[in-house]
């Protein structure tokens, strides 16, 4: 395994905030000062698009290094709200990566949506949120946002829409995304269960000249099925994933909350 | 980057099935981003039912597996019988022991039935020889994230063996096709009591 390659604290292990990391090549009697404002906070995000609806989901644990921080620390936030329980929302918006850094960014885009609604009379649409956030991450290009944020939603035809970003701003919308620390379990799962990649039609021919499955919409129920599995297996395999699965599945009648356990170990 | 265990890429899966045992590898060989084979096999043969999945830097995988085949012909010609795949599990681990402070940068995987029960036998190593015997599946190499991902989701107990190839391909090419480093068509291994099936995958070329 390349894990006993990997074992340099300052690179793979848990990580430091501000001046506590070891301090390295400090001449005699000279003091090294430092800025440390990032840490990463773990956790894993996931986002899928279906024909009517879009499922949101993360889990609530929250570390730094080895340590668990709290065992219920949302990072899918409703936004765009005229009240603060945030009960007629129509976006969501999922952070992981810094939680300060995220909840900071949730904020900002939240008061934006509001005053985009106080201005125009309407609530904004997700694919004018996705720009938004995108400038405002951008903003940010030399003193990022530590953070990878999916934004959902419900486009103007109500199809689901899901729109993922790097930590400065580039984005794309995209049937399915996972973000985070297992981000790498789960993604090619959803590409073979979500977008049936390397499925092919039985008999349809040979080597390349299969004919692939057909794509079609997953049922809302799937998805949900779909999510946790996807969770199920990042738990198993990744220390800072577990504890809750928070999900909010968004259709025209509004945002439903769902809340599912995950191992805590 | 520049661990001697992701210069060259490569990925290795093996699975434990009901009365069978599968092992898969993709057959790509690089130098970082460049590729420069896409026939490059990491799956090896020690007797009727012993496999060893090699991943890691490919001077050390040919080595390695040469002096394995070596190492398994003389046990052969001493004790005139084949070895069992737990002997050869132990034959792995303590010669990667034997260069403790100066292994080979290999992370293999050992795949076979027990010869008299039948009985499926997996397991893999760490570079140093240190074993992890598994009762559901090992993964090694450069994607070992994404195969850690879709065996945890896809693997369940007692496939058959057509199961369990449809389970280990589609965990093998979907986790390679979320890996830069590896790719480029696979080989799958299907070992039953009397029978291994070698298929040969074509995935995504890119």
């Amino acid at each position: 395994m390349a894990a006993m390659f990997s074992q340099n604290p300052l690179m793979n292990g848990p990580n430091y905030s501000f001046n506590d990391a070891p301090k390295v090549n400090a001449p005699e009697g000279a003091r090294q000062h430092r800025f440390d404002p990032y840490t990463d906070n773990g956790g894993s995000t996931l986002a899928i698009a279906g024909a009517d609806f879009t499922i949101m989901a993360g889990d609530t644990r929250h570390t730094s290094g080895y340590s668990i921080n709290s065992r219920y620390y949302p990072k899918v936030f409703k936004i765009g709200g005229t009240t603060a329980d945030q009960h007629d929302a129509n976006l969501v918006l999922s952070v992981v990566g810094f939680a300060a850094d995220g909840e900071a960014l949730k904020e900002r885009l939240d008061a934006i949506c509001k005053m985009y609604r106080y201005r125009h009379g309407k609530p904004m649409s997700v694919k004018a949120c996705a720009q938004r956030l995108s400038t405002i991450l951008y903003q940010k290009r030399f003193f990022p946002y530590y953070v990878y944020a999916i934004l959902g939603g419900l486009d103007e035809e109500g199809k689901g829409a899901v729109y993922s970003y790097d930590p400065v701003g580039s984005y794309e919308r995209e049937q399915c995304r996972a973000g985070g620390a297992a981000a790498s379990l789960i993604m090619p799962f959803l590409d073979n269960q979500v977008n049936f990649k390397n499925q092919y039609v039985p008999g349809s021919g040979e080597g390349h000249a299969l004919q692939e499955r057909e794509r079609k919409p997953l049922s809302r129920n799937e998805v949900e099925v779909l999510v946790k599995d996807a969770f199920d297996g990042a738990v198993e395999r990744h220390i800072e994933v577990g504890d809750g699965l928070q999900m909010m599945v968004i259709t025209k009648d509004g945002i439903e909350e769902i809340l599912l356990p995950l191992k805590k170990d | 980057m520049s661990s001697p265990f992701s210069i060259n890429g490569g990925a290795c899966v093996a699975m434990v099935g009901k009365d069978c045992v599968a092992i898969a590898c993709d057959l790509r060989l690089g130098l970082q981003a460049l590729t420069v084979s896409n026939n490059f096999p990491k799956i090896f043969q020690y007797g009727d039912n012993v496999f060893l999945g090699l991943t890691g830097l490919a001077t050390d995988v040919a080595t390695v597996s040469d002096l394995f085949r070596y190492k398994v012909n003389m046990y052969r010609l001493r004790e005139e019988r084949h070895i069992a795949p737990t002997t050869f599990a132990n034959l792995v681990s303590s010669s990667l022991y034997e260069r403790r402070f100066g292994p080979y940068f290999v992370s293999p995987v050992v795949a076979g039935l027990e010869a008299k029960t039948g009985k499926p036998f997996i397991c893999g190593f760490d570079s140093i020889g240190c074993i992890d015997f598994a009762k559901d599946f090992i993964v090694s190499g450069t994607a070992t994230e994404q195969l850690f991902g879709m065996c945890e989701s896809l693997w369940e107990p007692d496939l058959g063996p057509d199961e369990l190839f449809e389970t280990i391909s589609q965990a093998l090419l979907n986790a390679v096709d979320r890996d830069a480093l590896s790719g480029w068509g696979a080989h799958v291994y299907i070992i039953e009591k009397d029978k291994v099936t070698k298929r040969l995958l074509k995935g995504r070329q890119d």
